[in-house]
């Protein structure tokens, strides 16, 4: 401990060192032309991490040494981008993990320092080469998206090389071989891809008013697999393929896209033992699709949308290792982006119960098998504008919002000519419908009303009534979940840029945890220095004794000035599943320290 | 090795102050065609540009208290607002119905994968940027309530 202490002390040193040299610098640098000029060529973007878990007699009761030997660790991103000229750029990341990476986030990348990605990018005109990582997507990304995100601790950069073209105006195509980023090391699996983006209302110059394109994308993964028992003679796909076609159609008001999605035979992901690590049906292979259909319609003051989306056996991973969820929660690898499509909540306790999409095909072995083979489901949202002066609109209007979502599991029949007590075989197949409803895993409706009082105060109501299926969605132990939400939350503006706000939450159920209460402050004394204190409380008897009257807490401030931010949190969090941006992961509990500087320029 | 790295940088960013230029970048709009940053700095002197997503809500906040005062800002600066939403396809069907639903007069733009944001340099929305001539003049992280009013004081100052 002593040993970290004193790196973190070193570390924040430097780290006040530029703080400092931002403000005394900042204003009256006297710099050489040659120096001023390859500065604005640079682009450095730098972000710093570090947590520190602390003792907590919580803690210690729920989980025996949850959060390992290492109490203090620090996560560092550095990005330089050069512009050499109108048609050179390269640009590298530095990622630093020490000792090891935060609680609840990827093994994968523990590493001291290292080049965690690199490119050299060529442009000109209707051509853009990129050798080494890059960041793509293709349509929604339904069948590929390659992408970062520090805050879920994701990145799945493809290096390799990319070629784009605008062949005119209307047509645009683009190229890609690479493998996915593993950590610091790169996939076994290699990726191809070609898409195309076709304006096909500019080629026959129709819809003036609006738009019509189409898309055609292939993704293909390629991946030695061992054979491990060799039963059949099936052959192995190692060549996995998908195709994706879309349209987009706008007009006027009115907008529409369908995208559909093949992927070709794979094995499914079968046994997992603890020691060999996940194995797989070599027996039976499966196909997996898509469909999204989403329409709107909008005009000023009133907008509506509409989803519709079913998924099966779609999860896909450049190495096939990754493909099981416990193991890899974070989606390490992940070819393609599915995430729920439900509304993403920013209170605390909304975000207790989150639906987590379940596009994969998994086999859980009870005394009946559980097939979870895909999911379909809808969603829609409704805005509306209550104008100012009207009887609901006050002043200064009334803003509502209307969304509810529903999502079921795909109704299957399954066949298992080998079946044995609690375990399936390798040459089980199944069968699902293509448009059932009936299996509900989880719907929700949430109201948002926005109303502005006066010139300084204004105030949001929320509330949310939601169905979540535990059992499914978590672990058989559990049951289903009913509750509702209710939240007020209030802003005051005061003089010289400075506000106050106050959260009051609700969460009202006789299942699970049962009910919960929380809350949160914040003042800003001006438009860069602000602080904040919140905390959700349950304060029922329950048979959850984790959360059964125990506070999770957090406070802390934050400082931002130009592109700078600085900020300090403490906190207690709750042990569970933990969904933020759309990725759900179990966490252990834990309190400590959060410290998080980001600068760029 | 880190350390000296930290250093490094450290006496770099010293005399780095100022990131001008950012790299062409390509963007999508409403309808599904293709714009670039190098474009919509070519056709307008003055833009503020605003980095936000449906899911913010200080993002919502500042768009919410830009537009009651937008069309003012338009007849003194000639100042052009784009709105370059972050959304990727969990919440982008929302953009649409959202901007108009709330009534709001920007330019809205899509960076569906992050592409402006990582050149940016930035991990947390919103963040509001002045660029005037092609050129980042000014740059802010977050919103407080309030905010706009300095928003518009910046703007008066580079409008010239």
């Amino acid at each position: 401990m002593s040993f970290n202490l004193k790196k973190i002390i070193k570390y924040y040193s430097c780290v006040f060192l530029i703080f400092f040299n931002y403000f005394t610098y900042a204003q009256n640098a006297k710099l050489s032309k040659e120096l001023i000029q390859f500065t604005n060529k640079l682009n450095v973007n730098f972000e710093s991490i570090s947590q520190w878990y602390l003792n907590d007699p919580y803690v210690d009761e729920q989980n025996i040494n949850s959060i390992g030997e290492e109490k203090l660790r620090t996560t560092h991103y550095l990005r330089l981008d050069y512009t050499f000229d109108d048609n050179f750029s390269a640009g590298l990341q530095l990622e630093s993990y020490t000792p090891e990476n935060l609680l609840n986030m990827s093994k994968i990348y523990d590493k001291d320092l290292g080049i965690a990605t690199y490119y050299l990018q060529y442009q000109k005109k209707n051509l853009n080469l990129t050798f080494g990582h890059f960041y793509e997507q293709f349509g929604s990304g339904l069948i590929l998206r390659s992408w970062e995100d520090r805050f879920l601790g994701i990145n799945t950069a493809i290096r390799g090389i990319r070629i784009k073209s605008n062949i005119n105006d209307n047509i645009s195509i683009t190229g890609l071989y690479g493998k996915q980023r593993k950590g610091f090391d790169v996939s076994s699996g290699e990726i191809f891809g070609l898409n195309s983006e076709i304006d096909i209302s500019n080629i026959f110059n129709t819809l003036p008013n609006g738009s019509f394109t189409a898309g055609f994308s292939y993704v293909g993964k390629n991946e030695d697999y061992e054979r491990i028992l060799n039963e059949t003679d099936m052959k192995i796909p190692e060549l996995v393929n998908a195709f994706s076609s879309r349209i987009n159609l706008t007009h006027k008001n009115f907008y529409t896209n369908i995208e559909y999605v093949t992927k070709s035979k794979d094995l499914r992901l079968n046994v997992v033992s603890a020691v060999n690590g996940p194995s797989f049906s070599e027996s039976k292979s499966f196909k997996g699709n898509a469909l999204l259909w989403t329409f709107g319609y909008s005009q000023k003051g009133f907008g509506l949308s509409y989803n519709f989306r079913r998924l099966e056996n779609m999860r896909w991973f450049s190495e096939r290792s990754f493909s099981y969820a416990t193991t890899n929660p974070t989606n390490q690898l992940s070819i393609n982006y599915l995430p729920a499509l439900t509304k993403q909540h920013d209170y605390s306790l909304a975000n207790i119960y989150i639906y987590q999409t379940l596009p994969g095909l998994t086999v859980e072995n009870y005394q009946d098998p559980l097939i979870k083979a895909g999911e379909i489901g809808q969603s829609i949202d409704l805005f509306y504008n209550f104008k100012k002066g009207s009887l609901v609109g006050g002043k200064y209007g009334t803003k509502v919002n209307l969304n509810m979502s529903y999502w079921a599991k795909l109704e299957t029949e399954y066949n298992d000519p080998d079946p044995a007590d609690y375990v399936t075989s390798d040459n089980l197949t199944y069968n699902s419908e293509f448009f059932n409803f009936k299996n509900k895993l989880y719907s929700d409706l949430n109201l948002e009303i926005r109303k502005k009082w006066n010139r300084k105060f204004s105030s949001i109501f929320t509330y949310i009534n939601l169905f979540y299926d535990k059992s499914y969605l978590e672990t058989p132990i559990y049951n289903e979940v009913r509750a509702w939400i209710g939240v007020i939350d209030n802003t005051y503006k005061l003089n010289g840029g400075k506000s106050f706000r106050l959260e009051l939450q609700h969460l009202s159920t006789n299942d699970d945890a049962r009910n919960w209460i929380g809350g949160t402050a914040e003042f800003f004394f001006n438009s860069k220095f602000g602080l904040y204190i919140n905390d959700s409380y349950n304060y029922e008897e329950s048979n959850v004794p984790a959360d059964t009257k125990v506070h999770f807490y957090n406070t802390g401030f934050s400082y931002a000035k130009g592109s700078s931010r600085f900020s300090i949190n403490y906190g207690r969090q709750r042990g569970g599943l933990l969904c933020v941006g759309g990725i759900c992961r179990q966490v252990s509990p834990n309190t400590g320290l959060t410290l998080n500087f980001t600068t760029s320029f | 090795m880190k350390y000296i790295i930290l250093i490094f940088f450290n006496l770099l960013y010293g005399f780095a102050f100022g990131q001008e230029t950012l790299p062409n970048i390509e963007l999508k709009t409403l309808t599904n065609s293709t714009t670039s940053t190098q474009k919509i700095f070519s056709e307008n002197e003055l833009i503020i540009i605003s980095l936000w997503a449906t899911w913010c809500v200080p993002c919502k906040n500042e768009l919410d208290a830009v537009s009651e005062l937008y069309q003012d800002w338009v007849d003194e600066t000639g100042v052009v607002y784009y709105a370059v939403s972050i959304d990727d396809s969990r919440t982008s069907n929302r953009i649409k119905p959202m901007i108009n639903g709330k009534g709001w007069e920007f330019e809205i733009l899509l960076d569906q994968n992050s592409d402006l944001k990582r050149a940016f340099g930035i991990s947390t929305v919103p963040y509001t940027t002045i660029i005037k001539n092609g050129k980042v003049v000014y740059k802010h992280t977050g919103y407080t309530p309030g905010y706009e009013d300095e928003l518009y004081y910046q703007l008066l100052k580079f409008s010239n």
